[in-house]
């Protein structure tokens, strides 16, 4: 009787961890950057990112439309879709990464290291970025901070602007992420 | 006489300073007024998210950035980094049509349920799992309960 009762509890159990989903979604991500010069600060928003984490294979997939940018002032919008990022051409930023030594069993946080390739404006670096991620029930939060160099990108500033645009931009990320359902 | 000449001058240039700034400031600053603005296309959520399944380079010819006027059902009302998205169905199980609403909709918003059909209007951005519309406001909160 005992030996039943263990056996039923232990196919719950892995029943239980059957219906936990390898993947996890956020449609909704938040990614800002910001530009400060002497001229001006400018930042933008992008409150619809995709991305898509595999606990198994711990790897990560962003991906983003540039045209989702929000700024404060509608010129510059116009300005980094038409001049500096040509969102025409290149409407996506992408990213495709593998967390390093990443546990998805620890409850709260831990600080990892996401190493992979960004691609924007159509060119694709290697890229490592430090992320905090963060467990609590059934969603995954990471969220992080990281410079890059927008010459790395091939992204060209009309000398007119150059004194108006930082050679280094800030780019915050906050992704919450839910149970992929398939 | 002179002197009403001088006071002349001085009001056409303070209207002309004026109305230079409120252009300036219309140019620069000032957001989209969705509501006056007259939409582009008219079309049903379904089929614009189908549109973007079909041929994304060409639906995203035919949309980006334009103001669309779109009939949809609710899928789902979400509150996250202090905005509203209204996900209307795309006719597809795991696609719709993700709809950024103005900060000034927030009160029709709440009374909105999922099932409820909406017309809405928004610039659309493009797509990736789903289409994406932003600025988006109600125009008729309840076409059909």
């Amino acid at each position: 009787m005992n030996k039943t009762i263990t056996l039923i509890l232990i196919l719950i159990v892995r029943i239980g961890c059957a219906q936990e989903p390898d993947q996890y979604i956020t449609r909704q991500g938040q990614a800002s950057f910001f530009s400060y010069t002497s001229v001006e600060n400018i930042q933008a928003t992008n409150n619809q990112v995709l991305s898509i984490i595999d606990l198994s294979k711990k790897e990560i997939a962003v991906s983003m439309l540039m045209r989702a940018f929000v700024f404060e002032k509608s010129l510059m919008e116009e300005h980094f879709n038409e001049s500096y990022i040509e969102s025409d051409i290149y409407p996506k930023a992408t990213f495709q990464g593998q967390i390093q030594d990443f546990d998805p069993s620890i409850n709260g946080e831990q600080t990892r290291i996401v190493k992979g390739q960004l691609t924007i404006h159509g060119v694709t670096r290697e890229t490592e970025i430090k992320t905090k991620i963060e467990k609590t029930g059934r969603t995954y939060v990471l969220s992080g901070d990281f410079e890059l160099r927008i010459k790395d990108y091939e992204i060209k500033v009309p000398p007119i602007l150059a004194r108006n645009i930082a050679k280094t931009i800030s780019v915050t990320f906050s992704f919450k992420y839910i149970p992929y359902e398939k | 006489m002179k002197k009403q000449l001088i006071k002349n001058i001085a009001i056409l240039f303070f209207v002309g300073l004026l109305i230079l700034y409120a252009g300036l400031y219309r140019i620069f600053f000032k957001e989209v007024d969705m509501i006056k603005t007259p939409a582009e296309i008219r079309i049903s959520s379904e089929h614009l998210v189908a549109s973007f399944l079909a041929n994304e380079p060409l639906a995203n010819n035919r949309y980006v950035e334009k103001v669309i006027e779109v009939q949809g059902i609710i899928d789902e009302i979400t509150y996250l980094n202090d905005r509203y998205t209204v996900f209307l169905q795309g006719g597809d199980k795991w696609s719709c049509l993700m709809c950024d609403m103005q900060p000034d909709q927030i009160e029709k918003v709440k009374k909105l349920k999922p099932g409820q059909k909406v017309l809405l209007k928004g610039i659309c951005k493009g797509f990736l799992k789903d289409a994406i519309l932003l600025n988006c406001v109600l125009l008729n909160q309840k076409i059909n309960e």
